[in-house]
């Protein structure tokens, strides 16, 4: 799987971070970084926790 | 514990499922949702008032993975915790060896009910039907008062003046002042009155039918008149099935800190009162939801075993050309103890210092890294920005 942003609709919350925060960060000026975009395994719970917490909606995970 | 019932599909509910499947729990999990979808973001409604095109995509949340039985658009009726069955408003009965009570609250209402007709004297804005609603009622740009001066009244006052709506907000007290403390509330309400916003205050407001339609009168006797009323005056929380449980004290539902009722039932979010460092409150708030339903899972399936919550209030509310993140309990006394202007006149870092040695950090206008926002509010800026804080 593979964690993709809507950067426009990011709003910089973090919660994403919290929940997973091997797989992506804010970086200094509060912009989303995707560290780790394809995901599987146990990093795929992680992820799909931090795709769950996003109050707007700004990530998701698609196959491939 | 083979079979777990979780009442209520809002973000709770939700993420009750995920954490319980996270955690292993690989029985029969079933979800009783009242509304007809699945979750969705709460938070983003009152955003989405703002989008002129199809607007309504910003609370979708992605399909649900936990493969439990979802019963949506159904609510529990009753609940009998000795024999472990919840009762549907269908009739039928959902025998549980685990319970999650994540039914979460509703739209508290200024008038008793609907007008002789069925129509309503109010609008509010709780729900995804809310949201459409009133956004097809302000398309038309009717004179708008709002009641109740909380973060939703001042979203919702400021969706409608951004859509050329002239607006009123009644509040008793001074907006967002019981939510957030006196100065934050004065940036809020100065922004506000500079794109227009017109405030009323006089006492508890109560709606009286017109002949077109309705009137906002208040306690000390003023008259408003408008053609379209929008009331955010708190929630409640939907406890009625419990009524007949006996798991409510002094009308109100209680969790422990790992969530738990009694051993085999726990709940989570907006229908639960919960301890904090700031007492048993009830905290209706989107990460409130999510931490309390994560410990929630964890308590019901392996007891004194499970972590403890310590919540930390994460809030955040936009208006008026201003946007507010904030970490720490609130409301915040007096003027901040650290304060560090950011790069356009109305952005700001502030931080408020608590008696025990954590606090409150709330960022105006002003990017952060959240993770930096939460050290600024438990350590203080020593700990974000050296330099500077040497320079204090």
């Amino acid at each position: 799987m593979r964690i993709e942003l809507d950067r426009p609709r990011c709003e910089g919350h973090g919660l994403c971070e919290e929940a997973a925060p091997l797989l992506m960060h804010l970086d200094d000026d509060g912009e989303l970084v995707i560290d780790v975009p394809k995901v599987d395994g146990t990093d795929l719970d992680a992820a799909k926790a931090a795709v769950r917490v996003c109050p707007v909606a700004a990530l998701r995970l698609a196959e491939r | 514990m083979r079979r777990i019932v979780v009442v209520g599909n809002g973000i709770a509910g939700l993420t009750a499922c995920d954490s319980l499947r996270s955690a292993g729990f690989d029985g029969e999990l079933t979800v009783v949702g009242a509304e007809a979808h699945h979750p969705y973001s709460r938070p983003a409604l009152s955003k989405a008032l703002l989008h002129d095109d199809d607007g309504l995509t910003a609370h979708e949340l992605p399909e649900p993975t936990h493969e439990a039985t979802e019963l949506l658009g159904v609510s529990a009726a009753g609940l009998d915790p000795d024999a472990r069955i919840v009762q549907l408003d269908t009739g039928d009965e959902l025998p549980y060896d685990g319970l999650v009570i994540a039914s979460g609250s509703r739209a508290r209402r200024l008038a008793a009910g609907p007008r002789h007709d069925g129509s309503s004297r109010e609008l509010t804005l709780r729900t995804i039907e809310d949201a459409v609603t009133l956004k097809q009622r302000v398309a038309a740009r009717p004179s708008v008062i709002v009641v109740g001066g909380g973060p939703l009244g001042m979203e919702a006052a400021s969706g409608c003046l951004h859509l050329g709506c002239e607006v009123t907000l009644v509040s008793d007290a001074k907006p967002l002042s019981r939510q957030l403390g006196d100065h934050l509330s004065d940036m809020f309400t100065a922004a506000a009155a500079r794109r227009g916003l017109r405030f009323v205050s006089g006492g508890r407001a109560r709606l009286v039918d017109t002949g077109a339609g309705t009137r906002v009168a208040l306690a000390n006797g003023t008259e408003l008149e408008t053609e379209l009323v929008v009331t955010a005056v708190g929630d409640e929380p939907n406890i009625d099935w419990l009524a007949g449980s006996g798991l409510l004290v002094d009308g109100a539902l209680r969790a422990d800190s790992r969530g738990r009722v009694r051993p085999d039932i726990v709940a989570a979010g907006d229908v639960t009162l919960f301890p904090t460092r700031r007492g048993l409150v009830r905290v209706p708030l989107w990460t409130s939801a999510i931490d309390q339903a994560r410990a929630a899972a964890a308590g019901l399936l392996h007891g004194d075993a499970a972590p403890e919550l310590d919540f930390q209030p994460y809030f955040w509310t936009e208006g008026f050309g201003l946007s507010l993140k904030s970490i720490g309990f609130t409301p915040v006394a007096g003027a901040p103890d650290y304060c560090e202007p950011g790069a356009d006149p109305e952005s700001v870092l502030m931080r408020w210092a608590d008696e025990d040695g954590s606090g409150t950090a709330a960022a105006v206008n002003y990017r952060i890294p959240i993770p930096k926002l939460r050290r600024l509010a438990n350590t203080g800026p020593e700990t974000i920005c050296p330099a500077e804080a040497a320079t204090l």
